[in-house]
């Protein structure tokens, strides 16, 4: 009786010892990679704050107006160009210019189907001579 | 007590060791299987061995745990010694200004450096502007920690780690950075080296409570601090800080200033004082040049100052827009002084026209009316004769007569005989534009309910409308026609003060101001320009006064900076701009200045 009781609790011992290794070799394991994880959350904020300040620097306005002035032919704003939305001119209907050009130049009328000039040919060369 | 109740009277002390050995033996006895009475000796044996491994392991532990570590030493001298974390400072649009971004600096722990002669020949070697000498020094003193270099390049960084000596090493370190060099520089101030505010916002950010923080230890990241928001803008600061520049070139001018200034919030827009430096090299901010005009530097403001006189004598209701004041002579005696007028017109004048024509006898004789307590009682009412305090430390005193007589009183009636800073004097002018509210300028974003709490009603709503028609009839008929831009219904005033060169006043070194309010009818935004020594040039007809100068440059930065600030301008000028002043029967004369007159 006594035996297996014992047996038992040193079974039982083995196992909880066991398991309490189990557990602590995963917290070790979970704090490592919480760890890595904060450094790799750090690293981010370092390089958004970085990367902030560099677009910050690099489309400061200055640089901008500098850019501009050398590679587009914009005009500085005319006060004279800002007007209320509702004197704006009405919308023209919609014109379909490739269309209307193509029309003025014939191309999108029926076309003909060749035919034989010679006498007697058919409407259609169709057979080689 | 509990324990009384719980354990149970004891009757005989003996049996309760004597059960345990008993267990004990026969615990043993099933593991060894041998007798307990034999091996009852080598057992205490080996428990007293044990016990002597565990107090050994317990002293050790005593000892570790009371000994100073190197290491934990180290750490605490680097945190105190590394940059702390700055909040960021954006404008009122969340457009950064100034950030911290992560550097790496060098650092050396001379104690653990073998051979520092050796150490010192190769560090220099690959970090060049560090200085030999002092190096040396350094680590030959008996600190556990000194810096090496702060910020070193990704570069400079591999290349010291190459050398592998023992005792250095590197540490992150935040470094302030302002992407927009110059502009708004003024305002932000810089920091130093270790992250501490020198001057501007920078320094105001720290007597908030920053330092106090990084003072007691608490290591802070810069996502935990709440941004500053300033009530900047960046893009309409860039661009007065551009037109600036560029009116400074073009007029020769020693030095200039610009302000925008919202007149309903008290908020300062955009600004910039010329010559400027890069916050980012803080070296040139030490330069006494580049002060900041608009609030270190106080200046006799001329005729914008005459602004005041008339709304005192408004507000003291001894003249209306339609009193005549004498001024058939064109000019004043007062003992043997003479004050003269630069556009005499030698008959009397209308209130009005004493604003247009800037006439110096007609504001004198006004100011006169009130008396001399009652202009300074007024003077002081708007701000002018204390020094104005806002977040930015540096300020300066106004410059105030110690004597102030009835003479004082007439020079200063046109703006000559009081030194103030040009910031403080768009305060003033701000609260006679607004409705009579007089507000101190902030650099932090505010908003009108907040404003309206901190400020005071200092002069009527009806003389504060007689001003903003002055200023309009001014920029309609005036001298501040050239910054009239269609559309703004812009209001301004010039003032040219000559500045006071070996005790005298100089004829040809002027300090010329103008001031413009957009729109005259619902004041929204009032613009500075402060020009020193400006030159007359073949196309001002060699004049180098405020109207030829600062009212050029004005007018360009409203058609610039007010698409910038929403404003839109307006094609029909507003009907009844002045409703008061319409009922009395005083209107505008023409209306010039819409866009489609022009």
């Amino acid at each position: 009786m006594w035996r297996i009781v014992h047996l038992l609790a040193i079974a039982a011992l083995v196992g909880s010892a066991i398991y309490a290794y189990s557990i602590k070799y995963e917290t070790i394991l979970f704090a490592e990679q919480i760890v890595k994880i904060k450094h790799q959350i750090e690293d981010e904020h370092t390089s958004i704050g970085r990367l902030r300040a560099e677009w910050a620097h690099l489309t400061r306005p200055e640089r901008i107006q500098a850019l501009a002035q050398k590679h587009l032919e914009a005009q500085p704003l005319q006060l004279s160009q800002i007007v209320p939305v509702n004197e704006l001119p009405e919308r023209t209907p919609r014109v379909d210019s490739i269309g209307r050009k193509l029309q003025d130049l014939g191309i999108s009328g029926p076309t003909n189907t060749p035919h034989d000039s010679t006498p007697g040919g058919a409407a259609t060369p169709s057979s080689p001579r | 007590m509990t324990s009384d109740h719980v354990e149970p009277p004891r009757s005989d002390p003996q049996p309760t060791p004597h059960r345990l050995r008993r267990h004990l033996g026969r615990i043993c006895s099933v593991l060894i299987g041998g007798r307990l009475d034999k091996s009852a000796s080598r057992i205490r044996l080996v428990a007293l061995a044990f016990a002597g491994v565990y107090c050994v392991i317990t002293g050790k532990l005593i000892y570790l745990g009371l000994k100073p570590e190197a290491p934990q030493n180290l750490r605490h001298a680097a945190s105190d010694a590394v940059a702390a974390a700055r909040p960021d400072i954006l404008d009122r649009n969340g457009e950064i200004l100034a950030t911290d971004v992560k550097v790496m600096s060098v650092f050396a722990e001379p104690r653990r450096i073998i051979d520092k002669d050796e150490a010192v020949e190769l560090l220099t070697a690959v970090l060049p502007d560090v200085n030999a000498k002092e190096l040396r020094e350094r680590l030959g003193s008996r600190k556990g920690f000194i810096w090496v270099k702060r910020a070193v390049t990704p570069k400079e960084q591999q290349e010291v780690f190459r050398l592998g000596l023992p005792g250095i090493g590197f540490l992150p370190e935040n470094k302030r950075v302002y992407p927009n060099g110059p502009v708004a520089a003024h305002v932000l101030g810089h920091a130093n080296p270790d992250n501490i505010g020198i001057s501007g916002i920078e320094r105001y950010i720290d007597g908030q409570g920053l330092a106090d923080l990084h003072g007691a230890g608490l290591k802070i990241g810069p996502e935990e601090l709440t941004p500053i928001v300033l009530s900047l803008d960046l893009k309409a600061t860039h661009a007065l800080r551009d037109e600036l520049v560029e009116g400074m070139t073009h007029f020769k001018a020693k030095a200039a200033a610009a302000l925008v200034l919202d007149v309903t919030t008290g908020e300062v827009v955009a600004m910039a004082s010329l010559p400027d430096f890069d916050p980012n090299n803080p070296a040139d901010a030490l330069d006494p040049t580049r002060i900041n005009r608009l609030s270190v530097g106080v200046y006799e403001m001329g005729s914008t100052f005459k602004a005041l006189s008339i709304a005192m004598a408004l507000e003291s209701n001894k003249v209306n827009l339609n009193s005549r004041i004498d001024a058939s002579a064109g000019v004043l005696r007062y003992g043997r002084f003479t004050i003269h007028d630069y556009h005499a017109q030698h008959r009397a004048l209308t209130v009005p026209e004493v604003f247009t024509y800037s006439s110096n006898v007609g504001s004198a004789r006004m100011a006169l009316m009130v008396g001399v307590e009652g202009h300074k009682a007024f003077l002081r009412k708007m701000g002018q004769l204390d020094r104005l305090r806002t977040e930015l430390p540096e300020s300066a005193e106004p410059i105030v007569p110690k004597n102030w007589g009835e003479l004082n009183t007439m020079t200063i009636a046109f703006g000559h005989g009081v030194a103030v800073a040009p910031l403080q004097a768009a305060m003033a002018v701000g609260a006679l534009m607004n409705g009579g509210m007089m507000m101190t300028p902030t650099f932090l974003k505010r908003d009108i309910d907040a404003a309206r709490k901190v400020s005071t009603q200092v002069v009527r709503a009806d003389t504060s409308e007689s001003m903003r028609y002055l200023m309009r009839l001014n920029a309609e008929v005036g001298s501040a026609r050239n910054a009239n831009v269609p559309g703004y219904f812009v209001g301004g005033k010039t003032g040219t003060a000559e500045k006071v060169i070996g005790g005298r006043y100089s004829k040809n070194r002027l300090f010329t101001t103008f001031m413009a309010v957009m729109p005259a009818d619902h004041p929204k935004y009032l613009f500075l320009t402060v020009l020193d020594e400006p030159q007359g040039l073949p196309e001002t007809h060699g004049y180098a006064t405020a109207a030829w100068n600062g009212g050029v440059v004005t007018g360009k930065m409203i058609e610039r900076i007010g698409p910038l600030l929403a404003m839109a301008p307006r094609i029909d000028l507003p009907t009844q701009p002045f409703p008061l002043l319409a009922k009395l029967g005083i209107g505008l004369a023409d209306i010039t200045g819409s866009t489609r007159q022009r």
